[in-house]
């Protein structure tokens, strides 16, 4: 079993290796070291470390900051009175010149950051000097849909982990560079890739899986951090089950237009054997709750996107929030918020573990999501019962027309409201702040058998309305009532994540390469400063000697076509 | 003409294997330089351009082609006996040929349609931007124009559905016209 995985991994590379040559000549698999030494300030990433990082001002340790995935940094030193002063304390350009969407982790004042293709770069967090880059060796095989994109790295004791386009976990040294060990989480010729950042808690990583445009089986799986061996493994799609309870209303009460009768009469006569390539992708970091020892992620839309026919009932878990036991995976509960989506509205932007009130007004530990639909999802943490939704952040229309071959027009379009952009919360004021896009589209259907797993399958496509206007929205929503806070509306669609800090500032980038901060209670935009190419990435705070610091990329984005980049911007106060 | 750059092409064929091993892509396309071009940029509208196409959709057309799921003739009887590592290594060897230009003039305003066309179809989400193709999706940007619209065509009337029906859904609501506009803007994209 060991034995053969072993071979197969020397077989991809020596392949790998052939071409990689052909084409290149570049070293793979191995970091090159700048001849600068590690600073000696790197420390072992604790498990204690970890659990802290709530009230951690010096290191950004988890992509979303804390295992509740609050992205609310506690530093103050900069904050609404000053960041008007903010300045680039130094750009880090990378060898990559496309998009970038990597949250990057701070250690002590080193900071780990990836690139698109699965570069990883460790540099001095204060001087933006480089100390090593490694640079993943691609199997000949990749197969995604959306952008050759990487989130980003996790960091436990000395180790850090992460997943590629090609479906491997990897395990890197922090001080070097150099890889530990590869172990492949799923095969790549079947649609599966990784883009997105595990998270590590008590020895084991947790990643899922992309793959809802290539008809894969959606999973979360948790591997040993020292070995890579895998641990357990929670597939987002039951065997038995997954046509469930035949919802005819979404999460909000509008009923989705679904002829049930008929998905039935499908089912009966064709069968539940498509649970195999029935989608339901896990590709946002996991939430952990340390207390009850729960996992919270969101599952990504059915395969085929747009065709339904073809898998009738509620193809559960798709489009729901889940909760799994962290040390064996087993399934604890789950929310649907769309049975059987026809339209790509799928769960994504990862939730996040807070306290809001609950049903009885009493302040209660809940998680919330901010939906494709608009919607801000507020879930009781133990049952993840809907305890209320926030009003749609940006316009709706036509819910729930279904797609057509010629296409159907339908508010939001298919990358939301709120895409895979993290959402921050600030506890204090109980806003949730979530980046939004406007794009109008129509929908089209095309009936299309399961290609095979090489190719894309959508079962249609999307397009947008010709002549309307797409815009971006940052809406702040308390989550204690549902109600929109503020609003600042931008001129392009948002995707990238948001950044809440103590001192009272919210950062979120803009395509057109504006990095914004802009006043946590009012959303009064106080600060701007022009990158150069698209901010589609989470920004982090940090702080090193006493003094904070905001990172954020600029990479531009391959969905939305965003001028790209290749660097990470780093500021401070002067 | 096609009929004797067929039979031409499998005299070519049958003679590589004699040379297989020095460079193995480069020579299994030996068979294929007729046609395509002896670097991969085909001087004819007739036979697509294969120098910088991905090696995943060339590998993946050759599979189509040999069993069956796209439809040609000459390319057809060409895949029949190549295997999955032939196959591979053709692919390999095309997407690392540098793209020329065909020296196609397109018209003005023709480019500027189909531009329009192409962002509200949102094409580069898949295509990406420059139409540059990533693994399974084609680069089509600099393709001969003669050649993007008879495919075009061909998944709009359904002729070509080896697309896992992306194509064909996309087509579907395109008019003729917006057909020869996106091939004009598409061709002149390098
Ligand atoms: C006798 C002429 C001829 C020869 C020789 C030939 N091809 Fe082709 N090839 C064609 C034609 C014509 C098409 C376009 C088919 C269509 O219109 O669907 C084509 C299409 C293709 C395509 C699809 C390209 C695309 O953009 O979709 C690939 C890949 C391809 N050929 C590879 C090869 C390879 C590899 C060889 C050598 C083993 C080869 N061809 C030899 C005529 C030829
Ligand atoms: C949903 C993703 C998607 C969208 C959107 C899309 N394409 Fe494609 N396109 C593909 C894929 C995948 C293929 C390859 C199909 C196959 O495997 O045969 C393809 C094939 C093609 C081809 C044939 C290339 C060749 O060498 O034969 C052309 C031309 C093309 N697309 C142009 C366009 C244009 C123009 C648009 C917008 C109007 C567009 N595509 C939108 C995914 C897409």
């Amino acid at each position: 079993m060991k034995f053969q995985k072993m071979t197969r991994i020397a077989a991809a590379l020596t392949f790998a290796g052939f071409v990689g040559n052909a084409l290149a000549g570049e070293i793979e698999n191995q970091s090159t070291s700048s001849g600068k030494p590690m600073s000696k300030s790197l420390v072992s990433v604790t498990q204690q470390l970890l659990n802290a990082s709530t009230n951690d001002k010096n290191h950004w340790l988890h992509p979303n900051g804390n295992y509740a995935q609050t992205r609310h940094a506690p530093a103050t030193q900069i904050n609404a009175g000053n960041v008007g002063k903010l300045k680039p304390a130094f750009v880090f350009q990378t060898a990559v010149m496309e998009s970038m969407e990597t949250a990057p982790l701070v250690v002590n004042g080193v900071m780990f950051l990836t690139t698109s293709y699965n570069h990883v770069y460790a540099i001095d967090a204060v001087t933006g000097e480089e100390f090593w880059h490694y640079k993943h060796k691609m199997g000949p095989v990749s197969t995604y849909c959306c952008g050759p994109n990487n989130k980003g790295v996790a960091a436990y004791g000395d180790l850090l982990f992460m997943g590629t386009l090609d479906a491997k976990l990897v395990a890197l040294d922090a001080k070097t560079g150099k890889m530990v060990w590869e172990t492949e989480i799923a095969d790549p010729e079947k649609g599966y890739s990784e883009t997105m950042a595990p998270t590590v808690i008590d020895g084991k990583v947790l990643i899922g899986t992309n793959g809802g445009e290539y008809g894969i089986r959606g999973f979360v799986k948790a591997f040993d951090a020292k070995t890579g061996n895998l641990l357990w493994t929670f597939n987002t799609i039951p065997e038995k089950g997954h046509e469930g309870v035949w919802a005819e209303k979404d999460a909000t009460g509008r009923n989705m237009l679904r002829n049930i009768a008929k998905e039935k009469e499908l089912l009966a006569k064709n069968g539940s054997d498509f649970y195999q390539t029935l989608g339901g992708g896990v590709w946002m970091t996991p939430a952990v709750d340390t207390d009850t020892r729960t996992v919270y992620f969101v599952v990504g839309n059915p395969s085929p996107d747009l065709y339904g026919d073809i898998r009738p009932g509620d193809n559960l878990y798709t489009d729901s929030i889940v909760a799994v036991d962290l040390d064996t995976g087993a399934y604890k509960s789950h929310f649907q918020y769309i049975a059987h989506d026809v339209w790509d509205l799928d769960a994504v932007s990862p939730p996040i573990i807070t306290t809001a009130k609950g049903k009885d007004g009493k302040d209660t530990k809940v998680v919330i999501h901010g939906g494709k639909t608009g919607h801000v999802y507020v879930h009781d943490a133990k049952t993840l019962e809907l305890i209320r939704f926030s009003e749609a952040m940006i316009p709706q229309e036509n819910m729930w027309v279904l797609p057509t071959p010629e296409g159907a027009r339908m508010l939001p379009g298919a990358n939301g409201g709120v895409e895979w952009n993290p959402l921050a919360v600030n506890s204090k004021l109980r806003l949730a702040y979530a980046a939004n896009l406007h794009q109008p589209m129509t929908y089209h259907v095309e009936e299309t058998p399961y290609p095979g797993g090489d190719k894309l399958w959508l079962g249609g496509a999307f397009k947008v309305v010709p002549g309307e206007k797409q815009w971006g929205r940052l809406a702040a929503v308390n989550i204690d009532t549902g109600k929109i806070a503020w609003k600042a509306d931008t001129d392009q669609p948002l995707m990238g994540g948001v950044l809440s800090t103590a001192g009272g500032v919210v950062f979120t980038g803009e395509g057109n390469g504006m990095f914004n901060a802009y006043d946590a209670k009012n959303g009064k935009k106080l600060w701007t400063f022009n990158c150069g190419a698209g901010v589609n990435a989470p920004p982090v705070s940090y702080t090193v000697g006493g003094k904070q610091y905001i990172a954020v990329a600029a990479g531009g984005n391959t969905q939305l076509d965003f001028k790209r980049g290749n660097s990470v911007f780093v500021f401070a106060l002067p | 003409m096609l009929k004797f750059a067929l039979s031409a092409a499998l005299c070519i064929v049958a003679a590589s294997n004699a040379f297989a091993g020095a460079e193995e892509g480069k020579a299994k396309a030996t068979a294929c330089v007729a046609c395509h071009g002896p670097d991969g940029n085909s001087p004819s509208a007739d036979f697509p351009s294969l120098a910088g196409q991905t090696s995943r959709y060339i590998y993946l057309q050759l599979k189509d082609f040999k069993e069956g799921r796209r439809k040609n003739e000459i390319m057809s009887a060409l895949t029949t006996n190549l295997s999955k590592q032939d196959m591979r290594d053709l692919g390999d060897w095309f997407a690392a040929q540098k793209q020329k230009s065909t020296g196609f003039k397109a018209d003005g305003a023709k480019v500027a349609r189909g531009q329009k066309v192409a962002a509200d179809a949102l094409c580069t989400m898949c295509h990406l931007g420059g139409f540059s193709g990533q693994n399974e999706v084609p680069r089509v940007g600099g393709q001969h124009q003669a050649y993007i619209y008879r495919q075009l065509m061909a998944f709009k009337n359904k002729e070509r559905t080896n697309d896992a029906g992306n194509m064909q859904s996309v087509m579907r609501s395109i008019t003729e016209e917006d057909v020869e506009a996106l091939s004009h803007y598409i061709a002149n994209v390098n």
